[in-house]
């Protein structure tokens, strides 16, 4: 039961005319059903009470009646609570008891206490729980200025994309609202300020969601949807397509359901239908024809007026009532029929046309009789009709393939069958030129006519004849080529880094001994030199130097071998320092040692001179 | 022509062999050692082919940084040039020469791979 009406809300919202705004969202039977089992969940406390029983009684559900006994000391508690000092909220809580339970009340007080609120409390609950408590007061009190208030509210709804309309605190405080407007203004009696758009854009917000988060929203919702089915003034009606919105000659009937936002019947509703145009021609095939209603349904013989098969804009109008928002709704209909082939004939031409040609007629759904042979010299040609069965016109159906299928190899092409100015059909295949798309593979090769439209109930394969194409040079291989697109391909072996040829081992090693004879050289002639470490004090530092320096070059080695620079680094900071500061001192001592034997030279040289 | 070349040489030689001291003959031995060492990795590179280029790389670079430094060292250390060098003392010119020395080998031995 959702799916066609879903269907049909689908093609709603795309129909929307740039004048009339529809719902796109109510409450269909599925989403009543779900909203009342949401309050008929058994109550834990207070406040979820007030929720199932006020909601479930606005749905018109059955409840359970309750007795409260009450005392002087309650009343009293109650009217107290009616002040300037309490909340909207108390007030409202406290002007419902009483008025449920029958007590008195000064309605100009509490007109007072809550002006006085409002001004306090400006944001939209407390000024929805306002209208709400006003709804509970005496017509004669002075509740214009509250009135104002749903004005007020109204122009802080937030406009979503032209379809929605409500309220930034969420789609409570948009439901509550709607109730508390519509509840106010049937109180007194004067319509809301509300225009047409804004209704419909509100009854799209409410219903937009169809699964409730928790009791209370599903508690505002169906108040809403209360509000706005039974009020005085604005009662959005929902027009849908009862199934597919498709007529055809089997199903002539167009069937239309006009509904409340909660999915009940209009019974006193009057539908017209104001013009149905054709989308593809523009022309206005019907135009002021009332629906007949039978059963809750509203009927109309669209297939009567002969329409041609394709989509119709239909522009209906809702009368009946002047409370009627939304009356003015854009419905797609598809009108579909079913085709037939005609004077389908299959014929070999020849290209220089010398040969006469021979053609064959074919009738639906029979295979033509003998094979039809084409080589290069020759076309094959095939022409048909497409024609409406029920209406004799021709029909350009979307598609009109023709598929040729050969038999051994699986190949398969297809081509598409245009139409000439005068609706036929023509397919010519030129086998030489098409010898590409065949892979110039000779065969037997079945041949099929395609043909589907949306608008086409029945879609036609037909096996139509066989044809033997012949090409020139066989440049297929002989193999049949299966498409192995999808098979696994031969494994790439991965070829690794070929290492550079090195040079043979005696070379290198002639060369490493060649390198290091000259270490042998030069200790010769230091040797001969006479170089020599006579000097070498043994000290510490000095001792400590060469030490470190020696390390030093086997941490060189060490590095080559094992460490990495960082590592490197670590340790020759620590030796480094060390062989740095005994090396400094050493060489402070020798260059002490310098001074005082180049002191002593010079002065012995000049007591020499002298 | 070559004659005065023969000469030339010859005399340089002598005066070579007269005028330098012993400290600065070392350190010329140890010049020529070097500059041996390279010209023969130079000419194994020529000869056999540049294989492991890195390692060619390192050691050859080792070798003229070694040569140079040996240079300064031979220059700072020479004591006619004593009036250019007034700040630096020959122990100063030596530990000049290691410290060089060590980060010329880290950069060596981080190529030589």
């Amino acid at each position: 039961m959702a799916q066609p009406r879903l269907f049909s809300l689908v093609l709603l919202t795309v129909a929307l005319g740039a004048q009339a705004l529809t719902p796109s969202h109510h409450l269909s039977l599925s989403d009543v059903e779900r909203l009342q089992g949401v309050l008929s969940q058994p109550f834990t406390d207070l406040a979820s009470a007030y929720y199932s029983i006020v909601g479930l009684s606005k749905l018109g559900a059955a409840v359970a009646d309750e007795n409260i006994p009450v005392s002087n000391e309650t009343r009293d508690i109650l009217l107290a609570a009616v002040s300037e000092d309490s909340t909207v909220t108390q007030i409202f809580r406290a002007v419902s008891a009483l008025s449920s339970l029958g007590l008195p009340l000064a309605s100009q007080e509490v007109v007072s206490a809550l002006v006085a609120r409002i001004a306090k409390e400006d944001n939209v609950l407390a000024i929805t729980t306002a209208l709400q408590t006003a709804t509970r007061l005496s017509q004669q009190a002075e509740l214009g200025g509250i009135l104002e208030e749903i004005e007020d509210l109204a122009a802080r709804l937030d406009d979503l994309g032209g379809v929605y309309l409500q309220f930034e605190e969420g789609l409570e405080a948009t439901a509550l609202f709607v109730t508390a407007a519509y509840a106010l203004s049937d109180h007194v009696e004067t319509e809301p300020p509300l225009k047409e758009d804004q209704v419909i854009q509100l009854v799209n917000s409410v219903f937009s969601k169809k699964s409730w988060d928790s009791l209370s929203e599903a508690f505002s919702v169906a108040c809403a949807a209360a509000a706005l089915s039974e009020n005085r003034f604005h009662v959005p009606v929902v027009v849908s397509t009862q199934g597919p919105a498709t007529v055809s000659h089997s199903q002539p009937v167009l069937q239309l359901l006009v509904t409340n936002v909660l999915s009940n019947p209009m019974a006193s509703a009057s539908v017209l239908l104001e013009s149905a145009q054709s989308v593809a021609s523009k022309s206005v095939v019907l135009s002021q024809t009332p629906f007949t209603l039978r059963d809750g349904v509203f009927q109309l013989n669209f297939m009567a007026s002969q329409p041609a098969s394709g989509y119709y804009q239909f522009s209906v109008a809702v009368s009946g009532d002047s409370r009627l928002v939304a009356n003015q709704v854009e419905l797609k209909v598809k009108v579909s029929t079913e085709v037939a082939i005609t004077n389908m004939d299959l014929s070999v031409v020849d290209k220089d046309q010398s040969i006469g040609t021979k053609t064959s007629r074919v009738d639906y759904p029979f295979k033509a009789k003998g094979s039809f042979t084409a080589d290069s010299h020759q076309n094959f040609v095939m022409t048909f009709q497409l024609v409406d069965v029920n209406t004799g016109v021709e029909l350009t159906p979307h598609q009109t393939f023709v598929r040729l299928h050969n038999q051994k190899t699986g190949q398969e092409v297809v081509f598409v069958a245009e139409p000439d100015s005068k609706n036929l059909y023509k397919f010519e295949l030129d086998t030489a030129e098409r010898k590409s798309e065949f892979d110039s593979m000779s065969g037997t090769y079945a041949l099929h006519l395609i043909v589907g439209d949306a608008t086409l109930e029945n879609p036609i394969l037909w096996n139509v004849a066989d044809v033997v194409l012949k090409f020139l040079d066989e440049e297929a291989p002989t193999t049949i080529q299966a498409k192995t697109l999808y098979m696994p391909k031969p494994e790439i072996q991965h070829l690794f880094r070929e290492p550079e040829k090195k040079p043979p081992t005696v070379v290198s090693n002639t060369f490493t001994a060649l390198v290091l004879s000259p270490l042998l050289l030069l200790l010769i002639l230091w040797v001969k030199l006479g170089a020599n470490i006579s000097n070498f004090s043994l000290t510490p530092s000095s001792v400590l130097f060469h030490v470190g320096h020696a390390c030093m070059l086997g941490l060189m080695y060490v590095y080559w071998s094992h460490l990495n620079m960082f590592q490197t680094l670590q340790y020759l900071a620590i030796i480094g320092s060390l062989t740095f500061l005994a090396g400094n001192r050493m060489l402070a001592q020798k260059a002490v040692k310098r001074i005082a034997a180049e002191q002593s030279s010079r002065l012995a040289k000049y007591r020499s001179l002298r | 022509m070559s004659n005065s070349v023969i000469s030339v040489i010859s005399r340089f030689l002598e005066e070579y062999k007269t005028k330098t001291s012993n400290k600065l003959k070392v350190v010329d031995a140890y010049l020529f050692y070097i500059l041996l060492t390279g010209a023969l990795q130079f000419l194994y590179c020529l000869l056999v082919g540049t294989f492991p280029f890195n390692s060619f790389l390192a050691g050859f670079i080792s070798c003229v940084g070694a040569f140079i430094l040996g240079v300064c060292l031979r220059i700072q250390v020479n004591p006619e040039n004593k009036g250019d060098f007034l700040s630096i003392s020959q122990e100063r010119a030596f530990a000049d020469f290691l410290l060089a020395h060590t980060v010329l080998h880290l950069v060596v031995i981080n190529f030589i791979g």
